[in-house]
C-alpha cells in the first residue's frame, strides 16, 4: 500500500464528508478517543496532523506570526499558532498536496488533556469560530501509576462524551461498533509497535525520520481497516529489509534515541546530518506515543481509558526515566538526544534534570534547543554542531 | 625543520568562527610553524584562502596554488564554517577541536573542564579519561558570548581593547540580570541614566558573562581550562572565574584564540596517519591523548 495514496484518500474522503450534510466530522486531538468518534459514525480530523504539515512545509513561518499578532503568544504551542494563523490567512497545505480548499468544518471538537492543556485552548478557539460544540476529556495527569480510580474517572468522561455524540447522531452507541473500532485500533497499533521494533536490528532498516512519515495512518486512521492493512504491508517490507541487513543509514556506527518532538521543518536536513555522521536515530519517545497495546475490544472503554492514561507524556519523571532506560537497552542505544522544544514544554523532557540522571547512569545525553514548528526558535548551525559533537564523543 | 619547505609534511587546522578565521600549521611533532588570523568575511572560501596564504608569521607554503597539493599538506576544518571549506581533508566540531588542542598543550592528568567563550557561542566541555565526556553550548541568546561583550561595548562607545582596564577600576559589584542581550542593553541604559560609573557597569557586564557560563552546567572537576579568543583578550574574565571558582585550579591555554585551530591541525595529523578513509575519531583522540 502506498503511503501517499492512503493519506490522500483519507483527506479527500474527509473533504467529501465535510460537504455532505449526511456525514459528520469531529476534530480530535492526536491521542484523543478516535475509536469512540468513529464508532459513532464521525469522520475524524486531527488538527495536530495539520500542524505538523504546516511545520514540515514551513508554511507555518507565515502563519505563526499572524496568530502572534492577534494575541497568541510566541511561547505557546506552535501547532496551535501555526493552525490558528493558517485559519486566519485562509490557507492550508492540503490545497497544494490534495487540491483541498480548506480544513473540514467540524460538527464537534473533542480534545483530551492527557498530552497538554494547549489543546483545550486550541479547540475552544475553533469551537467558537465554527460555532460547534467542544468536549474535553480531562484525565488525571503526570501519573506515577495508573490506578483504578483514574480509569473510572476517564470512563465516566467517555460515557458522557458518548451521550453527547448519541444526541448529535440521534441514535445509541452500538457496543459492537465500539468493539470493532477498538479491535482495529489494537491491531494497527500492535503492528505499529512491531514496525518500530524492526529498528532493534543492527543495522536498523528505518530511522526516526522515516517513522515520522510512516506514522501518518496510526495518528489519523486509528480504528480503520486501512491503517491496519497499511502497517501489515509496511511491517513485511521492513522485516525483509532487516533480514537482508539493508541499512537505513549506510555504515551505521552509532545508534541514537530521540526524545521530544521532531523539528518538522528540518526533517530532511536532520536526516541527512545523521546519515553523514553514520548515526541512526533508531528509537524515539515521539513515535512510540501511538503504541496502545492495552486496548481490549472485549472491554473497550476501560481499556481505552487505561491506554490513553498510560501514555509517556502523561506520566511522571521517574516513569519517563525508566522508560527511556528500557529502550536504551532494548535498542542498543549509544546516546540520547533531547529536543527541548521552546513551545512544547510538556513534551520536552530535558527540563527537569533527566539528561543528568541518565548521564550519571552511564547513558550519554545531550540537549538541542529548537521547536516543533517555529523555526525562529531554532539554529541550524548550533544544532548541527551539538549533534555532530555528540556523535564524535560517543 | 625550516618553515615552508616543500618537503616537510604540514598539518593545517582552520578554525572558521563567526567573527574570525584562525589558521595553524604544525609539523609532525605538533610544533606550530605557521599561525594566521583573518576576519570572517564573505565570500567565505576566498577569505579562508586569503587567511591561509597571506599575512601571519612568514610566507605560507600553502598558497592558493598549492591547496590542491595533497602529499605535503593535510588540512582539517573546525568552527561554524567547517562544512563550507571544501578543500579540507576532514572536519571536526569545535568541541573536539578545543579538546584536542587543550589536551596537547596542557597535558593535564585527570579530568578537567574546558570553558571556551567564542564569538557567538560558549561551550563548557568536560574531559574524562582523555576524551570528551559531556558538553553544553549556550542556549539561543548571545548573552555569555563574545557577541554580547561586543554589543554592549558598542552601545557604551568603549573600544573593546579598553574594556578590561576600565573594569578593573570598578569600586562596586553590580549585577546584570537578564540573559537576553536586548534586555541587558536596556538594563545598562537604565543604570547609566541613574548615574552609575561606567567602570562599575563594565565590570558588571563581565560578571554577567561569567554568571551565564556557570549557569550552563555544574563544573565538577578540579582543573578548569580556558580557551578561545574572548578569554584571551578579556583577561578580567579569568579573574572573575577565579573568584567564582575559588576551590578550582584554572589554566589559560597558550594562544587561547588558536586552540581550536591547533586542535584541528592535530586532527589533520591524525587523519593523515590513519590514511583518511580508514580514520576513526576515537582512535585519533586516543592517540593524541597519549
Amino acid at each position: 500500500m502506498d503511503m501517499k495514496r492512503v493519506m490522500k484518500d483519507y483527506f479527500l474522503d474527509l473533504d467529501q464528508a465535510s460537504k455532505d450534510p449526511e456525514r459528520k466530522v469531529a476534530w480530535c486531538t492526536s491521542v484523543g478517543p478516535a475509536e469512540i468518534l468513529r464508532a459513532m459514525g464521525f469522520e475524524v480530523f486531527f488538527p495536530e496532523n495539520h500542524g505538523a504539515m504546516l511545520g514540515a512545509t514551513r508554511v507555518c513561518m507565515d502563519t505563526i506570526p499572524k496568530a502572534n499578532a492577534m494575541g497568541y503568544s510566541p511561547d505557546i504551542c506552535s501547532y496551535l499558532t501555526s493552525d490558528v494563523g493558517a485559519y486566519l490567512k485562509g490557507i492550508t497545505p492540503l490545497t497544494k498536496a490534495y487540491g483541498i480548499e480548506s480544513v473540514p468544518r467540524p460538527d464537534i471538537l473533542v480534545y483530551n488533556t492527557n498530552q497538554c492543556k494547549d489543546v483545550m485552548h486550541w479547540f475552544e478557539y475553533f469551537a467558537h469560530e465554527f460555532d460547534a460544540p467542544v468536549f474535553g476529556i480531562h484525565p488525571p495527569t503526570h501519573l506515577p501509576e495508573v490506578e483504578e480510580s483514574h480509569i473510572a474517572d476517564v470512563v465516566k468522561q467517555f460515557e458522557e462524551l458518548i451521550r453527547v455524540l448519541e444526541k448529535m447522531q440521534g441514535r445509541a452507541m452500538r457496543r459492537e461498533d465500539l468493539q470493532r473500532t477498538c479491535a482495529l485500533s489494537k491491531q494497527a497499533t500492535d503492528l505499529w509497535a512491531e514496525v518500530l521494533e524492526t529498528a532493534m536490528a543492527r543495522p536498523s532498516p528505518l530511522t526516526f525520520f522515516d517513522s515520522t512519515i510512516y506514522m501518518g495512518p496510526i495518528v489519523v486512521l486509528r480504528g480503520t481497516k486501512v491503517a491496519r492493512d497499511y502497517y501489515r504491508v509496511l511491517l513485511t517490507d521492513l522485516k525483509i529489509r532487516a533480514a537482508a541487513k539493508v541499512a537505513a543509514v549506510p555504515g551505521e556506527s552509532k545508534r541514537i534515541y530521540w526524545d521530544g518532538m521532531p523539528v518538522w521543518g528540518r526533517l530532511r536536513s536532520m536526516s541527512e546530518l545523521f546519515k553523514a555522521n553514520h548515526a541512526c536515530v533508531v528509537a524515539s519517545t515521539y513515535c512510540n506515543s501511538w503504541i496502545f497495546t492495552d486496548f481490549d475490544p472485549a472491554d473497550p472503554l476501560p481499556s481505552m481509558a487505561y491506554a490513553y492514561l498510560k501514555i509517556f507524556i502523561n506520566r511522571n519523571d521517574q516513569y519517563k526515566e525508566d522508560y527511556i532506560r528500557k529502550l536504551v537497552n532494548e535498542y542498543s542505544i549509544d546516546g540520547v538526544i533531547f529536543h527541548d522544544a521552546k513551545t512544547c514544554p510538556n513534551n520536552s523532557n530535558s527540563q527537569y534534570n533527566l539528561p543528568s540522571r541518565l548521564r550519571k547512569g552511564g547513558i550519554p545525553a545531550v540537549i538541542i534547543n529548537g521547536d516543533l514548528c517555529d523555526l525562529r526558535c531554532y539554529s541550524d548551525e548550533q544544532s548541527s554542531t551539538v549533534i555532530e559533537a555528540f556523535v564524535e564523543t560517543l | 625543520m625550516s618553515a615552508g619547505t616543500n618537503h616537510e609534511h604540514l598539518y593545517w587546522g582552520v578554525d572558521c568562527g563567526s567573527t574570525q578565521i584562525k589558521v595553524i600549521a604544525c609539523d609532525g611533532d605538533g610544533k606550530v610553524v605557521h599561525k594566521r588570523i583573518g576576519r570572517t568575511l564573505f565570500p567565505l572560501l576566498e577569505h579562508v584562502r586569503n587567511t591561509i596564504s597571506a599575512g601571519g608569521s612568514g610566507p605560507s607554503p600553502l598558497t592558493e596554488d598549492l591547496l590542491g597539493v595533497k602529499e605535503n599538506h593535510t588540512l582539517a576544518a573546525t568552527g561554524y564554517g567547517r562544512n563550507h571549506i571544501e578543500f579540507a581533508s576532514g572536519k571536526l566540531t569545535e568541541i573536539s577541536a578545543h579538546f584536542l588542542g587543550a589536551q596537547q598543550l596542557l597535558q593535564l592528568d585527570g579530568p578537567y573542564t574546558i570553558v571556551d567563550i567564542g564569538g557567538q557561542d560558549s561551550k563548557v566541555i568536560e574531559v574524562h579519561d582523555g576524551r570528551v565526556g559531556q558538553f553544553v553550548i549556550n542556549r539561543k541568546c548571545a548573552a555569555g558570548t563574545g557577541a554580547f561583550i561586543e554589543e554592549l561595548a558598542h552601545r557604551l562607545e568603549v573600544p573593546l581593547s579598553d574594556l578590561t582596564r576600565l573594569a578593573r577600576l570598578h569600586d562596586k559589584d553590580m549585577t546584570l540580570n537578564s540573559y537576553c542581550t536586548v534586555f541587558s542593553g536596556q538594563e545598562v541604559i537604565k543604570i547609566l541614566m541613574n548615574g552609575e560609573r561606567l567602570e562599575n557597569l563594565i565590570h558588571a557586564l563581565y560578571a554577567s558573562v561569567v554568571q551565564r557560563i556557570l549557569e550552563m552546567t555544574s563544573i565538577t572537576t578540579q582543573n578548569v581550562v580556558f580557551s578561545g579568543g574572548v578569554m584571551n583578550f578579556n583577561p578580567i574574565l579569568i579573574d572573575l572565574f577565579d573568584e567564582k571558582l575559588p576551590d578550582h585550579t584554572t589554566f589559560l591555554v597558550e594562544d587561547a584564540q588558536y586552540c581550536g585551530a591547533y586542535g584541528a591541525a592535530l586532527f589533520a595529523r591524525g587523519l593523515a596517519e590513519k590514511q583518511a578513509e580508514n580514520f576513526s575519531q576515537s582512535e585519533v583522540n586516543v592517540r593524541l591523548a597519549t
